[in-house]
């Protein structure tokens, strides 16, 4: 591991793209600042690592599921559906049916912030 | 596109692919449903091919071509309402998604042994870019998006919609 030194409003650059600043030292804490380019996934470690557990806990649950499945069926989306219910959206991927979802467009009301989803303009498929 | 492909045998012009399935065995669906995911599920290996197969409503299986043992249940995102805030990873370089493009958005479901456990994966959808069939696996730093929200719930949690709780600092 490379090892540099550097005080508080100090800079690396990694490549031409992505520059990580030391912002500020607070005891046990360092702030850090990272400009990149937007197309950069940028985790913290930990939970980088909880999202990789859980894919691999789903990936290995998958396997004898039909019971529950079946049990789950009738509690899920039971009172979830106030966004219209019927469940088209994935249907624009499977296998044997092909209908489109929602249009990204929606996304740029917000910026930066999270953005609510509440137009799933699906393509009708009834 | 991949060596896989061939002509169906009914004579259609729809090109299929043949997929090994563990769980499923061997099936064939259209090569135009093949979703690529180029940084792959993560921690698992990049470039990636998956193809989504129906199961009873609301779940789909997302089921590896590459390796016949790799399926993960999802169910769709926009299922979890409005409260669900799942922000489009426009620009993203994998999938190259645009404000113009549509796009489905996948949660991860984790099965576990006693139904009542089961829980879905908020913190990191898979969206997909239908335009091109490229998926990514995002991450959200929001900490209120719970890796593990219960799907099982009483009428009136569900109501809460799909941030609340359970994974509070």
């Amino acid at each position: 591991m490379l090892i540099l030194t550097r005080k508080p409003g100090e800079s690396i650059y990694i490549g031409d793209r992505i520059k990580v600043t030391i912002v500020e030292i607070k005891g046990n804490q360092i702030r850090v600042g990272i400009d990149a380019p937007r197309d950069e996934r940028i985790y913290r470690e930990e939970i980088w690592l909880q999202i990789r557990e859980e894919n691999k806990q789903a990936a290995e649950a998958a396997f004898a599921t039909d019971d529950a499945l079946e049990g789950l069926r009738t509690s899920f989306g039971k009172g979830k559906s106030k966004g219209g219910g019927a469940k088209k959206g994935l249907a624009a991927l499977s296998g044997t049916i092909a209908k489109p979802v929602a249009p990204a467009k929606k996304s740029e009301s917000s910026e930066g912030g999270p953005t609510v989803i509440k137009r799933r303009k699906r393509k009708k498929d009834e | 596109m991949s060596d896989e492909e061939k002509p169906s045998e009914e004579g259609d012009n729809i090109e299929t692919i043949t997929v090994q399935s563990t769980r499923f065995g061997e099936f064939e669906v259209p090569a135009d449903r093949v979703i690529t995911l180029p940084s792959g599920m993560i921690g698992f290996p990049p470039n990636q091919r998956f193809v989504m197969l129906d199961h009873k409503p609301p779940f789909s299986w997302l089921q590896s071509l590459e390796d016949s043992a790799l399926a993960f249940v999802v169910v769709d995102g926009f299922e979890f309402g409005e409260d669900y805030k799942a922000t489009p990873p426009i620009g993203d370089k994998d999938i190259d998604l645009t404000k113009e493009d549509e796009y489905a958005l996948l949660v991860i479901v984790t099965v576990r042994s006693d139904p009542q456990d089961t829980t879905a994966n908020l913190k990191a959808p898979i969206f997909v870019n239908l335009r091109n069939m490229q998926g990514v696996q995002v991450i959200y730093d929001n900490p209120q998006l719970s890796t593990r929200f219960p799907l099982w719930a009483s009428d009136e949690e569900n109501d809460e919609g799909a941030d609340s709780s359970e994974e509070k600092k």
